[in-house]
């Protein structure tokens, strides 16, 4: 039995009904009682597998072996009825009922309040050498203790295969090491394997005993631990992919500074930055999720309003608001198009007509048609934009033309400094050298660029320096021609180099 | 790579391809069209039963006259829930106008006593949407207070009596507001001269249409040389119209009436865009007030005295009004003119069963069923849109 592992993926494919293939040929096993680690960079897969295993889509080919047969999930209940239960990024717990009421929430037990449920309880919590008090409400519950909780949640539905998705994406260390002793005593005295996704290096090395690494929907590496070291693990993450070299002039160091920024901080996010940036240079943020990078450029951007320190465009401070940001010439891309930047329902035009609408306007209030009409074509041509017209919904564009309108505040003016948050989110190939030619030539007309991508090859492509981002600060600055991918991503995974 | 751009120019094409007609559609145009259904329908009622015509122009004249009070809301309230608001408090403010105005004649004169009542509606807005954006409370909830505050205010003011003034000369200027007709000159001549004007627009926008809307407007015009149609309409249709036609432009065509729908879609982007939501959450409550002050004074005009719990309900049915022109409960989407045109089908429905001899007891079954209809036509249309 042990030999036999309890999870095969085999040959697993999945297109999305828009084109996307998220997993090209997918395979590799699960042993039963370990901790198996599933790493790679965004878009390589991760998320699609992780649906995939819990029943939440369906595969398109290929099939997934449980504990001996073949099996498709119906749906996420079919999953956990079966023994696989998933947590979830964003842990979805009920915030106002007691800890002991949401770890025994999935059971069909009539009474709300029954001792042989108490009595459970303790035996779950002993068994994994917790502590905590059945009755407080969840909402009550730091972070961290919410983790627990869909940990003891899992454990009471007795899953043989416990899927996490970075669950210590926002945990302290010390609430780290609280779950990571959890996983293990899970797998010891329970026989339960468990499925640890993490963007975390250190971590994966820390508490796997088998790690896979998925580049692109495919498999590039699954090996035990023992045979992996951390710079294996790095080439395998980033491997290497066309190059989005951009031919770029340099500048000069004698440049005076455009935009400086003095002690930049905000209370648990970031914590004392100071940058300067010269005209016609682009510096990139390297920093992983969570690391600061987007609350870096809010803060700059005036968006943060708890945010202190001060932002100097040619050496005079400006108001900490955004619209003094954008009466100095700054202007934000934010990162999540859909939640921050776009208006779904509206059209490209009426997008477009947003951002410094004074200059489409007569009186100031005035739209007036062809100005409008003007500035939307010039953006469809900028940037290279599939559609039909500019009177058509950005909802129905694809997922990076719709990127490219959020991106196309940068054009509505002679912005002096354009803070970039991921302009590639989610964007092919072809388009992410769209985008990389329009940013550089809004560098060479003399605009300060600012971007945070989590790509680190393609931010050494074509940044002129890059800080490197963790827990709110600058930990390193680099030249591109100094360092490689697999520093930028060493140091923001909290490795040494 | 191809097969995406080929299926984003396959869904691209299919906008282009109905574009115009869009705006034809039932989620569009839901509520002309049922206007018109519910008018025909009346009218052939009326005809088959021999009561007098429902499409009286006289009779539509009155319909105008009873929908005016709930629409001079209606069109602030679409602005409120535009900008992703609501607001229950308006039928109390407006009765609190109402009381201030006939109490307070006596006190400090009659037009002092408007122009204090118009104030107080709109400092009403001012602490609603203060509670509202300052404390981040629903508005709902907010407002659902204050109304019931605003009611207990005006008990304590009227002393749980109909509030009346004392000497009723004085209140002759206030009465002169509401009462009475002005008679539209030659409505073919007005409807050209709204024909032309929106040409001269078009043709300042350079748009295709300028010239079919000027031909319309000609022929409107050369009509009218033959056929001297006038209509007398009572004032609050006037002021109605103009509040309407402000309001409509402003939001239609101005960026001011863009940034408010993008308040109300998506609050986080128009503010990280540089939008002041604050603002654009605070005015529409503010006009909302006013618009109730300015009601009320119209109310305490036409019945000469306020009862503490006058206008109760009408909160509703100015909501009512703005949920069948298809304004969005969410924000982000909303027409004052469909608002208005839902405030007419109400007062229609009313209308057509008073010359019916249905009476009142059906009114309100009928009313809560056309809700019912029109907001399932608004759903499904939205869900078959997104699919």
């Amino acid at each position: 039995m042990l030999n036999q592992p309890i999870l095969s993926v085999k040959a697993v494919q999945k297109i999305y009904p828009n084109g996307t293939v998220a997993l090209r040929n997918t395979s590799f096993d699960v042993a039963c009682e370990t901790i198996h680690g599933l790493i790679g960079a965004n878009g390589a897969g991760k998320s699609t597998l992780i649906k995939i295993l819990s029943g939440v889509i369906p595969a398109s080919n290929g099939q997934i072996i449980w504990r001996g047969t073949s099996r498709m999930w119906q749906s996420p209940a079919d999953a956990s009825a079966n023994g696989i239960s998933t947590i979830h990024q964003h842990i979805p717990l009920a915030p106002t009922l007691s800890v002991r009421e949401n770890v025994f929430l999935a059971s069909a037990h009539p009474w709300r309040n029954s001792r042989s449920e108490r009595e459970r309880f303790e035996q779950l919590l002993a068994s994994i050498g917790y502590s905590i008090d059945p009755d407080i409400l969840v909402g009550d519950l730091p972070i961290g203790q919410r983790q627990m909780v869909s940990i003891l949640q899992a454990l009471a539905s007795e899953a043989r295969l416990l899927i996490m998705d970075e669950p210590t994406a926002s945990l302290s260390e010390h609430e780290r090491s609280v779950v990571f002793d959890a996983i293990r005593r899970l797998r010891d005295n329970h026989g339960t394997s468990v499925l640890f996704i993490s963007h975390f290096l250190d971590e994966i090395m820390e508490l796997c005993q088998h790690v896979t690494v998925l580049r692109d929907g495919v498999v590039v590496l699954d090996q035990p631990r023992d045979q992996i070291d951390e710079r294996k693990l790095v080439v395998a993450i980033v491997g290497k992919e066309t190059s989005l070299e951009v031919k770029r002039p340099t500048v000069s160091r004698d440049t005076l500074p455009l935009l400086e920024v003095h002690e930049l901080a905000s209370p648990d996010r970031i914590d004392g930055v100071d940058l300067l940036v010269r005209a016609g240079e682009i510096v990139g943020l390297a920093g992983l999720f969570g690391s600061g990078r987007s609350e870096i450029l809010h803060a700059i951007y005036g968006a943060d309003t708890r945010a202190t320190g001060t932002v100097k465009i040619d050496g005079r401070p400006i108001g900490r608001s955004i619209p003094a940001a954008l009466a100095a010439g700054i202007v934000l891309v934010p990162e999540d198009r859909i939640q921050q930047a776009l208006f779904v329902n509206e059209s490209i035009r009426w997008n477009a007509s947003l951002p410094n609408s004074r200059a489409i306007c007569t009186m100031n209030v005035l739209p007036v048609a062809r100005k409008e009409k003007r500035r939307a074509d010039d953006i469809i041509s900028t940037f290279s934009v599939v559609a039909a017209n500019s009177d058509i919904a950005v909802g129905e564009l694809s997922g990076g033309n719709a990127q490219k309108i959020a991106l196309s505040r940068a054009i509505t003016a002679d912005w002096r400094v354009l803070l970039l948050d991921e302009p590639t989110a989610g964007v092919d190939i072809g388009a992410k050298a769209d985008i990389h030619r329009a940013i550089a030539a809004l560098a060479a007309a003399g605009a300060a660029v600012i971007v945070a991508i989590s790509d680190f090859e393609e931010l050494l492509a074509f940044c002129d320096r890059v800080f490197v981002i963790a827990s709110g600060r600058i930990i390193a600055e680099r030249r591109p021609a100094n360092t490689t991918e697999h520093e930028l991503t060493a140091l923001a995974g909290g490795l040494t180099a | 790579m191809a097969l995406n751009i080929e299926t984003v120019r396959r869904r691209t094409k299919l906008p282009r391809a109905d574009g115009r007609l869009k705006s034809f559609s039932l989620g569009e145009a839901g509520i002309y069209y049922a206007l018109a259904i519910i008018w025909i329908v009346l009218e052939i009622c009326t005809q088959f039963l021999g009561v007098p015509n429902f499409l009286d122009p006289a009779n539509l004249a009155n319909i105008f006259y009873q929908s005016s009070f709930v629409a001079i809301i209606a069109v602030p309230m679409t602005l409120v829930l535009i900008s992703g608001n609501f607001d229950l408090s308006v039928a109390a403010t407006a009765a609190i106008s109402a009381a201030c105005v006939l109490l307070l004649s006596d006190v400090v004169g009659i037009y002092p006593a408007m122009v204090i009542s118009l104030i107080a509606g709109a400092f009403i807005g001012l602490v609603n949407a203060a509670i509202v954006q300052g404390l981040g409370i629903n508005a709902f909830i907010v407002t659902l207070a204050t109304m019931t505050a605003l009611r207990g205010v005006l008990l304590i003011i009227t002393g749980g009596h109909t509030a009346s003034a004392n000497d009723r000369e004085l209140t002759l200027p206030l009465k002169a507001i509401e009462n009475g007709i002005w008679v539209l000159p030659n409505l073919w001549w007005c409807a050209g001269a709204v024909v032309l004007a929106s040409s001269a627009f078009a043709w300042w926008q350079k748009s295709h249409r300028q010239l079919l809307l000027m031909a319309v407007g000609i022929v409107l015009f050369a009509i009218g040389f033959y056929f001297d149609a006038s209509w007398a309409l009572a004032k609050p249709v006037y002021y109605m119209a103009a509040i309407t036609a402000i309001t409509y432009a402003v939001t239609r065509f101005t960026i001011v009436g863009r940034r408010l729908q993008a308040v109300g879609a998506n609050s986080e982007a128009a503010r990280l865009i540089g939008i002041n939501v604050n603002r654009y959450r605070v005015v529409p409550f503010v006009l909302n007030g006013l618009a109730a002050a300015f009601v009320g004074l119209l109310f305490a005009a036409r019945i000469g005295a306020v009862l503490p719990n006058a206008m109760t309900g009408m909160e509703l049915t100015v909501i009512a009004a703005a949920i069948l022109g298809g304004t969005s409960l969410f924000g982000g989407s909303g027409n004052v003119l469909k608002s208005v045109a839902g405030v007419v089908v109400i007062y229609s429905l009313i209308n057509g069963f008073d010359i019916l001899g249905l009476g009142t007891s059906y009114q309100g079954v009928i009313e809560g069923v056309v809700l019912i209809i029109a907001a399932a036509i608004y759903t499904v249309g939205r869900r078959r849109k997104q699919a």
